[in-house]
This record gives C-alpha cells, sequence and structure tokens, in this order.
C-alpha cells in the first residue's frame, strides 16, 4: 500500500510546495527592482551557505553541529526520498543512504527538541515549538519506511493499519518540511534564507574562491535625481524584492535581540520583532501571531499593515497605528550589533535608513533635537550649529598648517565635529602632539573641512548627506595627501567606506583613511614613537561600533595600549560583540525614552572588570560614558593616554624603561 | 558650545590670542635682582600660560626710566638693556604653552617714593603732591620730557628684543601720561598743558617714539580709566574722547580700560574691588570707551566667574576680560573650564590679600592658594598621587588650614577623615562672613566643602575629636589644625569669665556669629585692628546699634590693607560709628544694668569711661593646645617640624623613616600660634603635600 501511496504524497506535497513558492515569490516580487546577477547569485549560494553563514552559526558550536545534522540529514533525506520512494529508485546504496541521511536527521532533531525545552527567551515560540516534533516526524518516518526498501523488513512487514499510522506521519513530515517551507511556516527559513544568500544586496559581504568577503557596511546612496524612486522606504513593497526576501528569511533565532543595545535599554525596538513585522507587512496582516520577545512597552496584536499600506502611520499625533511606530526606527543606534549576529546575513540597519529616509524626506518627521540637528547641518555644515569659522579656535595657539597653504603634506589630520566639543579638543591636541614627536607632516582643512554627514545619513537625510559629501569631496581632491588621520570612526567609516560611491572612480584611488589609533600602532611600529611605563591602574577598551564592527579594526588600539604597558581587562562584550555606548545612528538626537540608559550599561560592563579607566577612540563613546553619573571608571581616548606617556624618541637605542613620562595631561596639553 | 565666547581666538593687531581671558598687568613684587624677571616671575607666568590664559601682560607699573623707583615694588626694570636675556626667558616659559605675553610700561611720575634708593626728585606736570604715597615731587622739565619720551622707546624696544609681545603704555593709576591728560594734575600752560591738545601731548609722544621704534609687528596698546570719578578729574566723556584720539592716530593695538581714578585711597578701593563690590562694577565705563574706539578693548574689574566671562564677552560689551586676580587664586581657571571642572576652580572671593600687600611692597601672595608665586620652589597646584604607602590621614579642625590638609592628603591618595567640632566647615572663615559685605569670604569654604566631598574625604561634622577617638582609628598622621579662642582672659580688670551670664566682655566671634545677641549702646574695643573688629563694629551697627570703636592703635582697621579699610569706612562713617584711637581698655565694671568701660589714653595716662551695655572685645586668639600636648608625647615625631625641610617645601624627613611604629603629629595654624588664613593654608600645604 505505501509503494503506492508514497509517491503520491511525495509529489503531492512537492507540488504544492511549487504553488507555494510562486505565491511566496509573487510576495516578494512586490518589492522595487534590485539589480541582482541571479545565475551568478546562484551559483555562489553553495559556497556563501557552507562558509559564511556557516562562518557565523558556528560560533555556537552546539547550534552549528545540530544545524549539520538536521539539515544536512534533510536535504539529503529529501532528496534520496525523491528517488527512493518517490521514483522507486530502492535498489543499491540509495536506500541505505536514505536510511544514513535520516538517522543522522533523527539525531539533529532530538538536539533541536533539547534546545526547546527551556528555550532562552530569545528564541521565538509559536509554531517553532513544534518543529523539533515534526523533525522527528519526518525522520523516523522516512527511517521506517526504508526499512522495508532495503529489505531489513519485509515488503508487506505489519498490517495495514501501521501502514496507515505511518503514512500519516509521513504526511506530517511532508507536510512541515516540503509544503510549509514555502507555505509559512517555520521551515520557510531554509527556502528564502538559501535565496537571500544567492540574491544578498551585498554579495560583496561573501568570500569568494579569490579571498574574503568585506565588512560591506556603508550605507547605499539615494539616486537623488530619479525622480520615480521613493525617497526612503514608506510602504513594505517599497523596499527591494531582495530586502523583502531577506526579511522573509528570519530564522526567529533573536540572536539580534540579545545583543541590541536598544532593546536592554527598554527601547520599543527589538530588530527580529521589526523583521517579523516587515514579513507581516509584505503578506498583509496583523502582528498578533508573532510569539516572541514584543517592543518594550508596545504589545503584540495592535499594530497591522499591508504592503502598500504605510509603515509607520502618517499621523503618529492622532495615536494612529500602522505596521511599527515611528519611535521603534529612532530607538535604533546603528551599532549592527544585530546584523553581526544574524546566522541569515539579514541587513537590519540598511532597512532601519530606509524607513527613516522616507519620514525625514518626506514627512519632516525627525524627532526631538533631529529637526534642529539637520537644519544646522544645512545651515552651517555642521549639527552643533556652531559658527563654521570657529572650527578651528581649539588651535589658535599650535599653528596647524593648512592645506590652503601646503597643498600637500603626508597626513590630512581629519578633525571632524568634534572639533567644536570642549572635550574632544582634548583628543585632538593630544593627537597632534603624537604628530609632532612623531615629527609627521601634516595638515589640516581648518575651515575648508565640513561634517562628515555621518548623523544626517543616519538620521535618514540623505540629501544633505550628499551634498555635505559632494562638497567634501570636491575639497579633498584639491589637495594630495597619502593618508586621512581622524580620531573620529564615524568621520573615518564615512570617509572610507560610503564616499567612495559618489565621489567618482579615481576619488580615493591616491590615499586611505586611518583611524588614529592604527596610525598611531603604525607610529610606534615604525620606532618613531616611544613611552614611558604605564604607571596608572587596569585598563579596559570599549571597542567603538564604527571602528570595530563597522572597520574590523579591533587590534590596533589593543596593541597600542599594550606599547603603552597596558593589559586591558576585557569586558564580557568586546570586539566584535562590543556593546554600543548609545551614540551612534543619531540616536542620542532623536532620543527615544527606554527603562534605562545605553551608556549606563556600557559603563556598568566597565564596572565588572574592575577598571579604573576605559578606553576609547570615538568622541561619540567619550561624550556618551563620560555622561554617565556616578561612573566607577575614567574615560579617557587613546590619544591621550599616548599623549601622556610620550617620552623623547631614543637616537637608535632601545627606551629606557626608567624614563619618566612628561606628567599628566592635567594642564597645557588639554588646552 | 558652553563658554565659546571665552574660547574664540582674536588678533590684536598682528598678534593671535587663543581665548579671551587676559592676566592684565598688576605688580607681582616678584622682580628681583635690580628689577629682572627671574625664576620665580618666569614661574608664575609660566603656571598661567600652562593653565591656558590667553595674554599674560606682565609687569605692572615696570618703569622705563631711573628716576621712577621699582625698587620699592620690586617691579620690572626696562630701563636697561640687562633686562632682554631675562625677557626672553619668560617669553619662552610663555611661548611654550601657547599663550601670549607682554608688559606694561610706564614712568610714574609723581606716583612712588622719594625716600630711599636712589633718592630720586620725582617729577609730574605741575608739581602737585600725591596724597595716597605722600609723595611730592617737582615741576617737569622739557629736557626731561623728552628724555622720557626716548627711554619708553628704549624700553619698548627691549621688551621687543627680548620676545615679548607687546607693551601696554600705562595711562593708568595717575601715572606721568595720564598725570599730564587730568586737569587736577596738570596745571600746564605750556604745550604739554592747557588745552586738550597739549594735555594729551607727551602721551602722544610717547605712542609715536614707541612705534616708530617697535615697527608695525609689534603690539602696542594702553591702558586708561573709564573714569576718574573725582570732580575735578577726568570724566567719562573725557575719557571717551581721550581713547577716540590716541585711536585715530591708528597706532595702538588694543585699550584697556578700568573704572576709577586711583590717587586717593577711597577711589583706590574701586580700583581692585574688593568682595564689597558687585560683579564688573565698571564694565560700563569700558563699553563706553569701546563705543568709541575701533580695536579691541580689554577690561579687567571683579570679572572672577567664567560664566561672568561669557556673559559679558557674548553680550560684545567689550572684547577681552581680565580675569587677573581669578588667575592668582587659580592659575589653571581655562585649562579647568575646558575639563569640564568648573567646580574644582578655586575662584577669587575678593579678599584682596595680594594686592593688600602689594601695597605694603611685600610679594603677591592669595590668601587662599598657598601655591601661587611659590612654584618655583615646588610648590605644586595640582597636587601628584602619592607612589608611597597609603596612610590613615586624620585632620582635627575644619578651619581653612584643616580643610587644606584634608584635601591636599586625599589627593594624594590618602584615607583621610576630617573632624570639626562645629557643625559646618569653615572655622574662623564662617565668623568673618557673617559681617555685611564680608559674605563673599565663604567662597574659600565652598571650594573646600566641594573638594573634600570629590576627594570622598570622611567628615565627621559636630564631632569633637578626643585622644581616644582619634587613636581608634589608628592614624599614620594627625594633622592638627584646632585654632583656638577669643583671648579676653589676658586682662583680669576686664572682667571675662567662662560664664556668658556673668562675663562683663564678650568677643567679636560671640557678636558675629550671633551666640550673644547685639547690644544696643556698643563699646568696641579693639586692639588687634585687623578685620574682626571692624567687622563686629559694622555688623553691631547694621543691626541698628550705637557703636563706638575704641582702639590704642593708630587707628581702627589699621592693619586691614589698602584697597579694603576704605569700603569699611564708608560704612562705618555712614552708619556714624564713632572711631576713637589711642585709648587703652582699662577696666570693665557692672553699674545698674549697664556697664561701664573705663579707657586710658596711652600717652596721657588720663582715664575716660563710657557707659554702655555691651562691651566687645578683640584681643586676638589664644591657641588651644590641649589635644597636641594629650598626644605630643605618643607621637613618634614629638610633634615637630623639621623647620630647614618645611622653609624649603621638601618633605618633613620622618615620612620617610621605614618600618617605624606609632603616628607622626603636625599642628598648623592659629593652634601653633595665631597668624592668618594664608599662614594656616601654607602650612597645611607644604607639610601634606609630600605626605
Amino acid at each position: 500500500m505505501l509503494e503506492t501511496l508514497l509517491p503520491i504524497l511525495i509529489f503531492a506535497a512537492l507540488g504544492l510546495a511549487v504553488i507555494g513558492a510562486i505565491r511566496r515569490i509573487r510576495l516578494w516580487r512586490q518589492g522595487r527592482p534590485a539589480a541582482v546577477p541571479l545565475l551568478k547569485g546562484l551559483a555562489a549560494l553553495p559556497r556563501r551557505y557552507l562558509v559564511d553563514l556557516h562562518h557565523v552559526v558556528e560560533r555556537d558550536k552546539m547550534i552549528s553541529n545540530t544545524h549539520v545534522a538536521t539539515a544536512g540529514g534533510f536535504v539529503a533525506a529529501a532528496v534520496l526520498m525523491i528517488l527512493v520512494h518517490g521514483l522507486g529508485l530502492a535498489q543499491g546504496v540509495l536506500g541505505w543512504l536514505l536510511l544514513a541521511a535520516s538517522a543522522t536527521m533523527f539525531v539533529g532533531s532530538l538536539f533541536v527538541a533539547r534546545r526547546r525545552r527551556n528555550p532562552p527567551a530569545r528564541l521565538s515560540k509559536g509554531p517553532w515549538m513544534r518543529l523539533p516534533k515534526s523533525l522527528m516526524a519526518f525522520s523516523l518516518s522516512v527511517f521506517a519506511i526504508t526499512l522495508p526498501a532495503v529489505g531489513i523488513l519485509p515488503a508487506d512487514f505489519g498490517h495495514w493499519l501501521l501502514a496507515l499510522v505511518l503514512a500519516a506521519v509521513v504526511v506530517w513530515g511532508l507536510g512541515e518540511m516540503v509544503f510549509g517551507m514555502t507555505w509559512g511556516g517555520p521551515m520557510k527559513h531554509a527556502f528564502a534564507g538559501a535565496l537571500h544568500l544567492a540574491f544578498h544586496r551585498r554579495a560583496e559581504r561573501f568570500s569568494t574562491k579569490g579571498g574574503q568577503g568585506n565588512r560591506s557596511t556603508g550605507l547605499k546612496a539615494l539616486n537623488l535625481d530619479d525622480e520615480a524612486a521613493p525617497l526612503g522606504v514608506e510602504t513594505p513593497a517599497d523596499f527591494t524584492w531582495n530586502q523583502l526576501l531577506g526579511f522573509d528569511a528570519c530564522v526567529q533565532c533573536g540572536r539580534c535581540e540579545s545583543v541590541c543595545p536598544a532593546l536592554a535599554a527598554g527601547q520599543p525596538l527589538n530588530p527580529k520583532k521589526l523583521i517579523q513585522d516587515m514579513v507581516v507587512g509584505m503578506a498583509g496582516g496583523s502582528n498578533a501571531n508573532y510569539a516572541g520577545t514584543p517592543y518594550p512597552g508596545k504589545p503584540t496584536g495592535e499594530h497591522h499593515g499591508s504592503p502598500h499600506g504605510p509603515i509607520v502611520a502618517p499621523d503618529a499625533t492622532t495615536g494612529g497605528k500602522a505596521l511599527v511606530d515611528a519611535e521603534t526606527l529612532w530607538s535604533c543606534t546603528t551599532c549592527r550589533a544585530c546584523v553581526e549576529e544574524c546566522p541569515m546575513m539579514i541587513e537590519h540597519v540598511d532597512a532601519i535608513v530606509d524607513m527613516r529616509r522616507h519620514l525625514t524626506l518626506e514627512r519632516g518627521q525627525t524627532p526631538n533635537k533631529g529637526a534642529e540637528v539637520l537644519d544646522n547641518l544645512i545651515a552651517t555644515d555642521n549639527p552643533g550649529g556652531f559658527d563654521p569659522g570657529s572650527r578651528l579656535h581649539w588651535a589658535a595657539d599650535l599653528n596647524l598648517p593648512l592645506m590652503a597653504d601646503v597643498k600637500q603634506a603626508e597626513v590630512l589630520l581629519w578633525l571632524g565635529d568634534g572639533a567644536f566639543d570642549m572635550r574632544n579638543q582634548r583628543t585632538l591636541r593630544a593627537l597632534v602632539k603624537i604628530l609632532h614627536a612623531a615629527e609627521v607632516e601634516f595638515a589640516v582643512l581648518g575651515t575648508e573641512e565640513r561634517d562628515s554627514g555621518d548623523v544626517a545619513r543616519r538620521l535618514g537625510d540623505e540629501a544633505t548627506f550628499q551634498s555635505l559629501a559632494k562638497r567634501n569631496i570636491a575639497t579633498l581632491s584639491k589637495y594630495r595627501f597619502q593618508r586621512i588621520v581622524t580620531c573620529d570612526p564615524h568621520s573615518f567609516h564615512v570617509l572610507g567606506n560610503e564616499y567612495g560611491e559618489l565621489g567618482g572612480p579615481d576619488f580615493n584611488a591616491n590615499w586611505e583613511v586611518r583611524h588614529h589609533s592604527t596610525f598611531i600602532a603604525e607610529l610606534y611600529d615604525a620606532g618613531r614613537l616611544a613611552f614611558a611605563p604605564w604607571k596608572g591602574g587596569s585598563v579596559t577598551y570599549h571597542d567603538p561600533c564604527y571602528l570595530g564592527r563597522y572597520n574590523g579594526e579591533f587590534d590596533a588600539p589593543r596593541n597600542v595600549l599594550k606599547a603603552l604597558g597596558i593589559e586591558v581587562k576585557e569586558m564580557e562584550r568586546s570586539g566584535f560583540r562590543s556593546r554600543c555606548c548609545g551614540g551612534g545612528g543619531g540616536a542620542p538626537i532623536t532620543d527615544i525614552p527606554g527603562e534605562r540608559r545605553i551608556p549606563d550599561m556600557r559603563m556598568n560592563d566597565v564596572k565588572e572588570t574592575g577598571s579604573e579607566l576605559v578606553a576609547v577612540g570615538c568622541p561619540q563613546c567619550t561624550a556618551m560614558l563620560e555622561g554617565v553619573v556616578d561612573a566607577t571608571a575614567e574615560v579617557r581616548d587613546i590619544a591621550e593616554l599616548v599623549a601622556d606617556a610620550l617620552v623623547a624618541r631614543p637616537a637608535g637605542e632601545a627606551v629606557d624603561a626608567s624614563r619618566r613620562s612628561a606628567g599628566k595631561t592635567t594642564v597645557e596639553e588639554v588646552l | 558650545m558652553a563658554f565659546d565666547a571665552i574660547f574664540q581666538p582674536i588678533e590684536i593687531g598682528k598678534l593671535t590670542i587663543r581665548n579671551r581671558v587676559v592676566s592684565t598687568a598688576h605688580a607681582e613684587v616678584h622682580a628681583t635682582d635690580g628689577g629682572m624677571t627671574t625664576d620665580r616671575y618666569v614661574k608664575y607666568y609660566e603656571e598661567k600660560a600652562k593653565g591656558g590664559c590667553g595674554l599674560c601682560i606682565c609687569g605692572g607699573s615696570s618703569v622705563v626710566s631711573i628716576d621712577s623707583p621699582q625698587a620699592w615694588w620690586s617691579s620690572v626694570n626696562l630701563s636697561t638693556d640687562r633686562i632682554i636675556p631675562h625677557f626672553q626667558n619668560l617669553a619662552d616659559a610663555v611661548h611654550k604653552h601657547g599663550g601670549k605675553i607682554m608688559i606694561q610700561i610706564t614712568h610714574m611720575g609723581r606716583r612712588s617714593r622719594w625716600d630711599g634708593f636712589d633718592w630720586p626728585a620725582l617729577v609730574s606736570p605741575s608739581g602737585i603732591r600725591e596724597p595716597v604715597h605722600r609723595s611730592t615731587c617737582k615741576t617737569i622739565e622739557e629736557e626731561e620730557i623728552w628724555r622720557i619720551i626716548g627711554d619708553f622707546a628704549q624700553a619698548a624696544r627691549r621688551a621687543k628684543e627680548g620676545g615679548l609681545d607687546g607693551v601696554e603704555l600705562s595711562a593708568v593709576h595717575q601715572h606721568l601720561i595720564d598725570q599730564f591728560w587730568s586737569p587736577r594734575v596738570n596745571k600746564r600752560e605750556d604745550q604739554w598743558g592747557g588745552s586738550f591738545e597739549g594735555r594729551m601731548k607727551f602721551g602722544l609722544e610717547v605712542l609715536k617714539a614707541v612705534r616708530a621704534e617697535v615697527g608695525d609687528d609689534f603690539c602696542v596698546g594702553m591702558r586708561i580709566c573709564g573714569d576718574e570719578f573725582h570732580p575735578d578729574g577726568l570724566s567719562h566723556e573725557d575719557m571717551k574722547q581721550i581713547a577716540a584720539y590716541y585711536d585715530a592716530t591708528g597706532q595702538l593695538d588694543f585699550f584697556g580700560v578700568i573704572g576709577s581714578g586711583c590717587d586717593t585711597h577711597n577711589t583706590l578701593a574701586n580700583v581692585i574691588p574688593n568682595m564689597s563690590y558687585p560683579p564688573e562694577p565698571f564694565l560700563h565705563l569700558a563699553a563706553g570707551i569701546k563705543e568709541v574706539v575701533s580695536v579691541p578693548v580689554i577690561h579687567a574689574q571683579n570679572i572672577k566667574d567664567p560664566n561672568q566671562a561669557q556673559r559679558i564677552l557674548e553680550g560684545g560689551y567689550v572684547d577681552l576680560v581680565g580675569m587677573t586676580r581669578a588667575h592668582i587664586a587659580d592659575p589653571h581657571i581655562i585649562a579647568k573650564i575646558k575639563m569640564g571642572q568648573i567646580d574644582q576652580i578655586k575662584q577669587c572671593v575678593g579678599a584682596n590679600y595680594c594686592i593688600d600687600r602689594q601695597y605694603q611692597g611685600l610679594d603677591v601672595l592669595c590668601i587662599q592658594n598657598a601655591a601661587t608665586s611659590r612654584e618655583y620652589m615646588g610648590l605644586p597646584h595640582i597636587i601628584e598621587k602619592s607612589e608611597g604607602p597609603k596612610r590613615k590621614v586624620v585632620v582635627v579642625g575644619g578651619g581653612p588650614g584643616g580643610m587644606e590638609a584634608a584635601k591636599v592628603a586625599a589627593e594624594r591618595g590618602h584615607d583621610v577623615t576630617l573632624f570639626e567640632a562645629a557643625e559646618a566647615l569653615g572655622g574662623q572663615i564662617t565668623i568673618a562672613a557673617q559681617a555685611p559685605q564680608r559674605d563673599q569670604i565663604a567662597g574659600i569654604t565652598r571650594w573646600y566643602q566641594l573638594e573634600l566631598a570629590r576627594l570622598n574625604v570622611d567628615l565627621r561634622l559636630g564631632t569633637r575629636a578626643d585622644e581616644a577617638t582619634l587613636l581608634d582609628l589608628r592614624p599614620d598622621i594627625v594633622v592638627l589644625a584646632t585654632g583656638g579662642q577669643p583671648f579676653l582672659s589676658q586682662y583680669p580688670e576686664w572682667g571675662y569669665t567662662e560664664n556668658p551670664e556673668e562675663s562683663l566682655v564678650v568677643s567679636t566671634w560671640d557678636v558675629l556669629s550671633g551666640k550673644v545677641a547685639p547690644g544696643k549702646n556698643v563699646l568696641i574695643y579693639d586692639a588687634i585692628c585687623e578685620f574682626s573688629g571692624v567687622s563686629a563694629a559694622d555688623y553691631l551697627a547694621d543691626k541698628g546699634a550705637k557703636v563706638e570703636i575704641v582702639t590704642d592703635d593708630i587707628k581702627p582697621g589699621a592693619a586691614v590693607g589698602g584697597t579694603t579699610f576704605p569700603t569699611y569706612y564708608r560704612s562705618l562713617y555712614e552708619k556714624e560709628v564713632i572711631m576713637t584711637s589711642d585709648l587703652m581698655l582699662h577696666k570693665v565694671y557692672r553699674e545698674g544694668d549697664g556697664l561701664v568701660a573705663v579707657l586710658e589714653n596711652e600717652y596721657t595716662g588720663a582715664l575716660e569711661e563710657r557707659v554702655v551695655d555691651q562691651v566687645v572685645v578683640e584681643n586676638g586668639v589664644r591657641p588651644d593646645e590641649s589635644l597636641y600636648y594629650a598626644l605630643k608625647e605618643q607621637s613618634r615625631n614629638k610633634g615637630q617640624l623639621d623647620l630647614e625641610a618645611l622653609y624649603a617645601a621638601q618633605a618633613q624627613p620622618c615620612l620617610s623613616e621605614e618600618g617605624a611604629e606609632g603616628f607622626l603629629l603636625f599642628r598648623l595654624g592659629d593652634c601653633t600660634a595665631p597668624r592668618n588664613t594664608h599662614a594656616a593654608i601654607y602650612d597645611a600645604l607644604r607639610i601634606c603635600k609630600d605626605f
């Protein structure tokens, strides 16, 4: 009986799956076009899955092994099942292989089941709770129906009733694993996930045979000249189709939510929920079926959306609700912790900025200080609204060479808007002292420099960003230099990763951008700096998001600290898992209230190491962390620590360890 | 940006100043070796530049000619090329830290003394005596005028060759230039007087000669007053006319403006406004001058606070603010603004200890900052953490000495406990602050309160420490700063007893602290003649009492400095307080409901009586030594200080004795011998900085 039934079941399931797939694909295709090489993408899929995705999944060995067994077992079992039971090719080794595959899958599913027994809060529940059972149903039933096929059991083994039960279990398994895959069940992640990898909007993230992928963290420019293109994303259908596909790939593992600083602070954002809301919007309906952690303070079931309906209710003041509330989008610090953790390679930050672009450019609804900051940027080229002519006031007594005078220099020192901030001016002065000590030939743009556009862009004001960027690019193009050095990771990121798209192919062909920690490390390695031994207390290091996760620079700051004689007491969350200070993405400007403050949590991380000092490398981090009341640690920029420790460079010989530093930077260097 | 107006650079002539804060010209009384800017002088200015001051104009009343004596106030002598290498040291020290430095140059004319050193005949336009210095002078002759004009030019050359950034011509404080300006002093009928142009001529010729000597790329400014405040002197409108006249030459790069002339005791008090004045009392005069001139205007007078400076600059009243006493109190004021440490700024309280010393020919020191002017001795403005062992330091007494000791010890990284018997810190400062117009002296305490809180010093207020309590804490070091009590028991005839019901006399502390209610008809007997007697008189009169203040000294308040006794006198005369000198308090006895004070004339021995209802006696402080003698024998050093180390500001040798048992005992301030606030703080700093 089963021999007759199985092919029917298998092909019926496959048939339904194809119909589901077409329906699903049509959902994705509601999105705007995106130029993605389809065949090339599909060809790259195995490598992207087996190498790049696995690299992320592997951070949790247990889950990685579980997934290899379960998914690997399933893919093999499914193919073999079609051959063995669908087409009746049971002879020889195929049946045995099918047995092995289903057994492997079963073992994997046991571990899936174990994980679901006391699931961590970050995992979504709902249909996901039945998945281990479905996996077991599929693997066990496939195993059972294959036993007769290889001759272990007689073909007519058992009662017809048993066959019927078995058939029912097979139906269950096929239903979840094949039908459910394209009709929106938990297994959707395999289907959408695979295609998402193939058609990913940032193909450059993935490795190729030629080498590693890059971090690809720069935001993509809006084409402001294309009148047909929407200014940002208003409705789900305004995303490109492969972005929608990416949302659909979400496996709801919640790795993103467990690292999200905004969620931890009780602000109304959960990256996983946001992605699920986009899925809801793409298909149309309410978020009532979401079975994971909600946005803090926002019960599920009250929001709904449709592919062509607005994501954010047009008039938020009347309390109208759509798919998500604006404050959810403005809670993001763009720290990329979610993106870094996502095993499905989903691009949460791109999506958030896309939606912010609509709110800012079309609706003018940048909240709190947002509008003022953008107005300032438009009027004065800096977010604080300071007199642009005062950018160099902090250096009135330093006689810094101006690019306008010297035309070329080894290093262009990019000041950033910290030049207007009294705290950051100390860092800048320390950096100047270091450059002098190493006899670096450098110059500054002075009042020709403008804000990099980072904040404007993250607040969704692409027009202001591009205006600033283009003028900076024009200025930079006038001069010759080998590298730009900056103590501001945001400028570093924008100059290095985002101007290229606007500056034309040769714009940055002749120079590189360096964060000051990288440059100081290079100077030290080249023997151009010498330090007195460290006499301070214990030190930890806070990785700025835009230096670390955005640009992969984790080592240079640590190498500099090591050169100073400091042994860094690492925080539990450091390196690529560093916790944001709360200062990125314009978050301090939009200032969405939560239950606690992100920088407080970060200073608590510092406290847990028992360190007396936290070294940083970002004006924004410095400002945020120094703003913490009753902090237990002092906040110093790496440049300040280096400037304090500088001693005269030895002529050829090793540094005399007894040499004393010039003293604390309490006075003249800060001025 | 907060304080953006302060941190806006400005061009003065061809010079860029990094911010808007100036340490204006004042007599430092530090130029040694015949008026040379030697080590102490250089270090004093280097500290300001290190601390971020934009521009220092040094050398108030630095002389250009040998008939304007410098030795009385150890001012800088620009009459010789010998000064040039000293200027180079000074300029290098300031420039190294990004600061700029100019010097005030002047000929003081009649405003000096002739009775010493070279015994000069002082010169003045019309030979009219100057009252403040009791100086007589000759009428200057044409040849002398031209010689002095030449001296100005040579002095400017020396400043330039020494690498300084500019000179400020003093036409203020009734120096020779403004002696020519003022019709009050200049009665000449020749080309150097009479008409407006005539009175302006000397200053103009000086300016022309100086500019011709130094060229265009060297700053030349002029300091003037905004109104002499004399009915027969130069009014504000006169000064605007003068400023516009000199500005029109195009040869000046800046003006410094202050309010008030100063050739009487009363006007002199305006020039360096003490704590009785409101903030920036004469800003309007500087703003008036700014209206009529085309170059930057500097104004200094009672600008002590960064918010105040920001407000003045933001309002555009003047272009630069002088914060001179603010820098004497805390040369790192700018650094602290920049580092967001506003609360750590030691703010000038206007006690005028600095300037009142200067008028006695003594070196300028700060009442509350013992490191100022002692940078050359290695006394630090920033106390570094000790690299030695962490110690348990117990300080007894929360007056200025005790507070400084606790602060310095805590900065060194030690575990510090401070006992104060009263409910609040401050000691005698708290009492002094009760008098009318003297409340700002409490700023000294306020700063220490903030600092001790920041440094987590364990404060035991309202707790009188005894031997057992102290030793329970197992201290490594005990610092006693327990002060003392009014010394009313010196003469039994005064009828003082500890029982306030029976005592015939009370102390100024009793009155000022409110412990004793003010009488209605009060005799104050002041044997000390410092602040407390006149403060008590002012306080009682303010409460409605009829007050007579009697002293055996030359006058009540005789030991109060030259910029402060006038403000007391203004208040006392207005309240009809009677001031009587030359009488000693012989005896007090009770008669009926009242008291009879018997006074004895110092010179004739004649007795006279006053019938009053309250006798207040100020007879100084008797040290409180009880705790010291209770602890002395148990301490390792027997309470002794190594004086050679102390005077050289070196570490006390007993601090470095290894492994020794027992605690070290130091005492300072009035519990050793009655001195003043500065003495207590200085001892605390020099003893505790090496803990």
